[in-house]
């Protein structure tokens, strides 16, 4: 005899298991240290590359003025200037991938949470 | 009202039994209007607007994730605008890929709103675009409407140089380096572009944040909300960048806007066609096939009670 109430409780954890579930049971095999450091190292080099691209975007613009005082510039202070930019463009959105990632993390860990707990549900269904 | 009732309820049943096909056919829709829409705004490149390359292109875009077919079409911009010159490609290469790093990081499940924003703007109404969004996507759906704005304002500069392609602008990628500067200017230096994305990402942030809010007409309050918050961000905006906008078309806009999401709510609220499973499982004593379609618009994900059927 078919049960309704199992069939209703796997067919919730199956659809789990098919959709966001890949993703969650993905995320939970990370601590949330190393998850969070993993996302941010790759927000950093999604923010440099996004960086270099402006940059390059900036040379361009003013590609005439850039090429007469290549050679005249003060290289230093040139680099120095970069540098603060660069640092404050990547902190940014990296502090902003940070919490997005928190929130992706908690949600996920939240959801497998749920999800044992209803297979412990089903699992003592069957025990019965 | 029962008899739209009866329309969504064989609505519901036409797409479970055949999603497999519509999904695929809608995709294919939605690259072939996109390719329409480019070669007519911005076909300078004859061979990409040849009616078969559409096709396979679109048909290509039927069967490959969606993430991919955004990419297929911003490189078919790309190489439209190389045919207009080569200072307007490479920089809309660049605003590509700063676009790309922000929303493949952030938001990789909306690619359809990177579309749908432009096809919107050209039919006149891109107010409806955040309601679409905030109603059916995520937190992130924001990034996604403003990533489409943009890709609309790069094409829609290629559109008003159309008349210098092979005159002025020619000559100009001889004059390369005044050349780009002349480009970026055009095509960045754009404070129409900064006001359309700010608002319809807002608009869209507002309508999703109202939309979960355990009250009572959630979606309605959410729909009227984030269309009174559109408005009132256009008009203020436009006010402090000095930007010109038609007050009039933009409150026809957001009206249609408001209607949308109504019929939007009223297909979405009770039945989620989109999140529709065949599942397979077993237990000791038998083999299941499930077809799974949630009664309320939510991700199954644990977040609430949903029931299945």
């Amino acid at each position: 005899m078919i049960s309704e109430e199992k069939v209703k409780l796997m067919t919730k954890l199956a659809a789990y298991e098919a959709g966001e579930g890949k993703k969650d049971t993905n995320l939970n095999s990370y601590f949330r240290g190393d998850y969070m450091s993993f996302q941010i190292w790759k927000s950093a080099i999604y923010g440099t590359a996004g960086f270099c691209v402006y940059v390059a975007l900036t040379i361009l613009y003013d590609l005439e003025n850039f090429l007469e005082e290549f050679y005249k510039m003060d290289m230093v202070s040139y680099f120095q200037d970069l540098l603060v930019k660069y640092a404050v463009v990547v902190s940014i959105y990296v502090v902003i991938s940070y919490f997005v990632c928190l929130y992706r993390y908690t949600r996920g860990k939240k959801h497998v949470n749920r999800y044992l707990k209803a297979l412990s549900e089903l699992y003592s269904k069957y025990s019965r | 009202m029962d008899i739209l009732y009866s329309v969504k309820e064989e609505i519901a049943r036409i797409y479970s039994r055949y999603e497999s096909y519509i999904v695929p056919v809608l995709k294919f829709i939605l690259l072939l209007v996109t390719q329409i829409f480019i070669s007519a705004n911005i076909g300078f490149m004859t061979k990409l607007k040849n009616p078969a390359i559409i096709l396979v292109v679109s048909l290509l875009g039927a069967f490959l994730p969606m993430n991919a077919s955004v990419i297929l079409v911003v490189l078919i911009v790309v190489a439209h605008l190389y045919e207009l010159s080569l200072e307007c490609a490479v920089i809309a290469l660049c605003v590509f890929l700063i676009m790309f790093v922000i929303y493949f990081r952030f938001s990789p499940k909306d690619s359809a709103a990177v579309l749908l924003t432009p096809i919107f703007f050209y039919l006149k109404v891109p107010y409806v675009a955040p309601v679409v969004m905030g109603l059916s996507g995520s937190p992130f759906s924001g990034v996604s409407v403003a990533c489409g704005v943009v890709l609309y304002y790069v094409m829609d500069y290629g559109k008003k140089n159309a008349d210098k392609a092979g005159t002025e602008m020619s000559l100009e990628v001889a004059q390369a380096m005044a050349g780009f500067k002349e480009v970026i200017d055009g095509m960045l230096k754009n404070d129409e572009m900064l006001l359309m994305a700010v608002v319809l990402a807002l608009t869209t942030l507002v309508i999703y944040v109202a939309k979960r809010l355990e009250l009572e007409y959630a979606w309605k309050i959410a729909i009227v909300a984030g269309s009174v918050i559109e408005l009132v961000s256009l008009v203020g905006g436009s006010f402090v960048l000095d930007v010109k906008i038609s007050v009039g078309l933009a409150i026809v806009g957001i009206i249609l806007g408001i209607i949308v999401g109504l019929v939007m709510e009223f297909f979405m609220f009770c039945v989620d066609f989109s999140k529709a499973q065949n599942l397979q499982f077993q237990d000791d004593e038998y083999y299941y096939y499930v077809r799974a379609i949630p009664k309320v618009y939510t991700d199954i994900n644990f977040d609430d009670d949903e029931d299945e059927e």
